[in-house]
């Protein structure tokens, strides 16, 4: 009798040592995974293939090549605006914030660049990573108010969309701004940008999103 | 030299380096307080003293008083309920930095080690004071959505 408690305690022993394990495994894999799966939007730090003093290195995105992920966010008066509704033209989709002054700098290209590249169906949708304190509509009608005062400022003619932190994992998650995605005619992305470029940088970008996917 | 701005941010933000784990926030603060992290001071009056923080090299974050209102200023901020109450803190003044690509536009900066000269009144006793320090960074190239770094302070009061 008393040896068939110690055999039973045992088993029972070894059943909840190979269930903890394999709880233990699986967890284990489903953090590689979710590892793995942010790593692969990741932003990384490459050198261009050019050799010599003059090579610029830049963050390249493993987004290149790859179709935008689609978006649904709201405009300055309100209301919703999709990626999926510029299907068709070469969007460039800039990341930018209120505080951060490069993104100051490369605007007024934006602005000159968007103006020239328009009658060949370019857009730009600005987007906005300000901190929105959705909690307090007074707090939340402040910031976005803030918002405006800099697009007015700065003379943005584009849509200037908000809550850019909503969709940042799917784009990178990068945190680095100013960051540009340019998309397509087809919604793939051709190219990426991340800090102040140049404005033929950028120009040179905006041509390749204009003329791949024709 | 781009690349080098690049790797700068890069490397404060922890991308591009094979130990970067994608999603293994927060990442490595562009500001790290340095000392002290212990002070004695007399209970229940103002007592003066020196913060150290240092800026990762490369980096630059906004002084106390930068020259547009949408920037960030960097602000030294203690729990609103405790026994030891910042009284006031002087800055120090920023220098001036100017992207290659704008000579025209001055923000107001620090970089590398700055001080902050903090009163606090504390009321008898030993305290764990957990402030924090509000800042925005960026390289001359690309800046860092507004972070805080802790400052952990044993404040002895007699």
């Amino acid at each position: 009798m008393k040896r068939n408690v110690i055999v039973v305690a045992v088993v029972v022993f070894l059943l909840v040592v190979l269930g903890l394990a394999g709880w233990a495994n699986w967890q284990n894999r489903k953090q590689m995974l979710a590892a793995q799966q942010a790593h692969q939007s990741q932003a990384v730090l490459i050198a261009d293939s050019g050799t010599g003093s003059n090579a610029i290195g830049h963050l390249s995105s493993p987004l290149v090549g790859k179709p935008a992920p689609n978006f649904t966010l709201t405009n300055l008066k309100g209301e919703k605006v999709s990626l999926a509704s510029y299907k068709g033209k070469a969007v460039q989709l800039n990341f930018w914030a209120t505080w951060c002054a490069p993104c100051k700098i490369e605007t007024p290209w934006l602005i000159e660049l968007e103006k020239q590249y328009q009658p060949q169906g370019f857009e730009i949708l600005g987007i906005s990573f300000d901190d929105l304190d959705r909690d307090d509509p007074k707090l939340f009608a402040k910031d976005k108010a803030e918002i405006a005062r800099s697009v007015a400022q700065l003379k943005i003619p584009y849509p200037v969309l908000l809550d850019g932190d909503s969709i940042a994992k799917p784009y990178g998650d990068s945190d680095v701004y100013p960051t540009s995605f340019f998309v397509n005619r087809s919604g793939t992305i051709v190219a990426a940008s991340f800090g102040l470029t140049s404005k033929e940088d950028l120009e040179d970008n905006i041509r390749k999103a204009l003329e791949e996917g024709k | 030299m781009r690349l080098a701005a690049a790797g700068v941010l890069a490397l404060a933000l922890g991308i591009g380096q094979t130990s970067f784990q994608p999603g293994s926030h927060p990442r490595p603060a562009a500001v790290s307080y340095l000392f002290p992290e212990q002070v004695t001071v007399p209970a229940d009056k103002p007592a003066a003293v020196d913060l150290h923080f240092t800026v990762a090299p490369g980096l630059h974050i906004n002084s106390h008083t930068p020259h547009a209102r949408e920037l960030v200023p960097t602000t030294l901020k203690f729990p609103e309920t405790g026994a030891v109450r910042l009284a006031g803190v002087s800055y120090p003044a920023g220098s001036d930095f100017t992207f290659d690509l704008d000579p025209t536009e001055k923000l107001s900066v620090y970089t590398g080690e700055f001080i902050l000269h903090a009163q606090m009144v504390a009321a008898p006793g030993a305290h764990l004071v957990e402030a924090t320090l509000r800042y925005q960074a960026c390289d001359n190239q690309t800046c860092m959505p507004p972070r805080s770094v802790p400052v952990t302070i044993d404040v002895i009061a007699k």
